[in-house]
């Protein structure tokens, strides 16, 4: 059985790896915007389906390292993909700075703090023009580079799924489940809380980073707006509420499913798109609070690998 | 059921020395805004002995229990435990050293199997760990759900569960609060006897407890708490004969 799954998975990964070979303009475009979703809803999952700290903020790691990048490409001239794990780097930096305090707070208030970084990073891009480039955005040289990002995206997906394994089935991951489950009572047994939400922040604040420099890379152009969307947040929750909070395949299957279903509706019908994600939150808070994966686990006892 | 829970072996020797008090509160005071929870308050327990914690409602106890643990920061007097000052040093580290409890109102991690509430108590080698743990699940006969979620036990099964987390701490210091509540009396034999048995492995237990079965049976000393004050301390015997205790819980 795991035999079966180990071949099938390698296999998946070898044909995604020749995909670009055979694949349209278009195809990879997508896929290449699907593993996007993946890395970034995986990120979230490690620190809100693990920790229950819901940060409402996540994507102003994805801007920071977005700029980070563009800022390094455009004006320093550096290949994009040291550039993009700088701008990992840069996510890390910003969420050390702001995880110290404010994962001090509980429930809804580091919620809502979370959402204050997002636009405080927002209004400070805009304001720094001289960097960043303020509202008008910045232009990185041109450079036909889908293929190589797509790569790279696969790879970020990859690696941080890979790291949520890891995490999730060893007792790190089960500790920062305890956070989530009772952070007094984890205290109490010995469990340092404080490091241990700050680790996990600090880890899922970098693939966040690194794919928003890809982000960048591959539009060719952003702007405050583009890159600090509550929006993408919003995703990366419903993604991962869909598929199952601090599971390791929820993320991927959240992900896959609406990112799916996002483009599809959006072909079809443009406006109901926007009602869909909110559909989907009702659903999923009303009848499946644990996620698909959520609830197969509650019901077939999965182990935690899955 | 003798040395199931084997931990006999890594019995701290040290303990507290045999001289002395392994844990000394001194002029304890916790202030809740304008309620003073608990009032200049003060005791010392020996090494390797049960004592029991009574009071009416509201008399301090769970708040006595949560300032040793580090839960609530106190307001001025001191914690001493195995000669070492713990008031300021925040709960787990409390609990790293030795210093294990269980509360009230069960705190389990529900999400997590039986198995895993366990598992993330201890470090070291995940795989003597685990068979550590099953020996403790076996123990108060939880081996055949441990991959159930702890959230889908029984009230009495989450009360073991609880006591074994604690245990998986290896603590020198048991705080237990209520342990007896909600369980039925075949469970609480079993519950009182695996108390004596961590008392005869060395450690020192401190019981909050209504039942007064449970306290007059175990307890080699008793302290009662009223208003946050100790109102007094003695053998159970004594206590129960203690004019300021019937009129603390019966009022003149």
């Amino acid at each position: 059985m795991r035999r079966g799954f180990l071949v099938a998975g390698g296999a998946g990964l070898v044909a995604l790896a020749l995909y670009p070979l055979v694949g349209s303009g278009y195809g990879v475009r997508f896929m290449l915007q699907l593993f996007m979703w993946i890395a970034l809803a995986q990120s979230w999952n490690l620190v809100s389906g693990l920790t229950g700290y819901v940060s409402f903020g996540h994507v102003a790691f994805f801007g920071t390292g977005a700029y980070a990048t563009a800022i390094l490409v455009a004006a320093h001239g550096w290949p994009w993909a040291p550039a993009a794990l700088v701008g990992g780097l840069a996510a890390v930096a910003l969420a050390l700075v702001i995880g110290y305090p404010c994962l001090r707070l509980k429930g809804p208030y580091f919620a809502i703090s979370m959402l204050g970084l997002n636009e405080v990073m927002r209004v400070l891009v805009s304001y720094f023009e001289g960097l960043t480039g303020g509202g008008l955005g910045l232009s990185l040289p041109a450079l036909y580079a889908s293929v190589p990002i797509y790569y790279a995206m696969g790879l970020s997906a990859l690696a941080v799924t890979a790291a949520a394994h890891l995490i999730i089935t060893s007792r790190f991951g089960l500790r920062l489940m305890t956070v989530r489950e009772d952070e007094i009572a984890a205290e109490a047994m010995g469990i340092d809380t404080a490091c241990h939400k700050l680790y996990a922040f600090l880890l899922s604040a970098f693939v966040p980073g690194v794919v928003g420099g890809l982000f960048a890379r591959d539009q060719g152009y952003i702007e405050p707006v583009a890159v600090f969307p509550l929006a993408f947040t919003i995703t990366m929750v419903v993604m991962v509420l869909f598929g199952g909070k601090g599971t390791v395949w929820g993320p991927v299957l959240g992900a896959a499913c609406l990112f799916v279903l996002q483009e599809l509706v959006w072909a079809n019908f443009i406006y109901l798109h926007q009602l869909l994600f909110g559909a989907i939150i009702i659903i999923v808070v009303l009848f499946l609070p644990r996620g698909i994966l959520g609830v197969l686990q509650q019901r077939y006892r999965l182990p935690r690998h899955v | 059921m003798s040395d199931l829970l084997g931990l006999r072996e890594a019995r701290l020797a040290g303990a507290g020395g045999g001289t002395g008090a392994i844990l000394e509160v001194s002029e304890l005071i916790k202030r809740f805004g304008g309620v003073t929870a608990v009032s200049r308050c003060s005791l010392a327990l020996e090494p390797g002995r049960i004592y029991g914690l009574i009071g009416p409602n509201g008399s301090g106890k769970t708040t006595l229990f949560d300032c040793i643990t580090g839960l609530a920061r106190r307001d001025a007097g001191a914690i001493h435990f195995r000669g070492r000052r713990i008031d300021g040093l925040p709960a787990h580290r409390i609990a790293r050293l030795g210093v294990g409890r269980t509360f009230q109102v069960i705190r389990i991690f529900s999400e997590l199997t039986a198995l895993e509430n366990l598992l993330v108590v201890s470090g070291g080698d995940r795989a003597a760990a685990s068979e550590r743990a099953r020996r403790f699940l076996a123990f108060v006969h939880l081996e055949r759900l441990e991959s159930e979620f702890a959230g889908n036990l029984s009230y009495g099964q989450q009360k073991l569960l609880e006591l074994m987390r604690v245990l998986m701490l290896d603590p020198t210091l048991i705080l237990l609060d209520e342990p007896a509540a909600g369980v039925n009396r075949t469970l609480l034999n079993e519950l009182m006897e695996a108390i004596e048995r961590l008392r005869d492995e060395g450690r020192t237990i401190l019981i909050v407890e209504h039942d007064m079965k449970v306290v007059m049976g175990l307890c080699e000393r008793v302290f009662v708490l009223d208003h946050g004050e100790k109102i007094a301390e003695g053998p159970p015997g004594a206590i129960r004969a203690d004019e300021r205790v019937i009129e603390a819980y019966f009022g003149r």
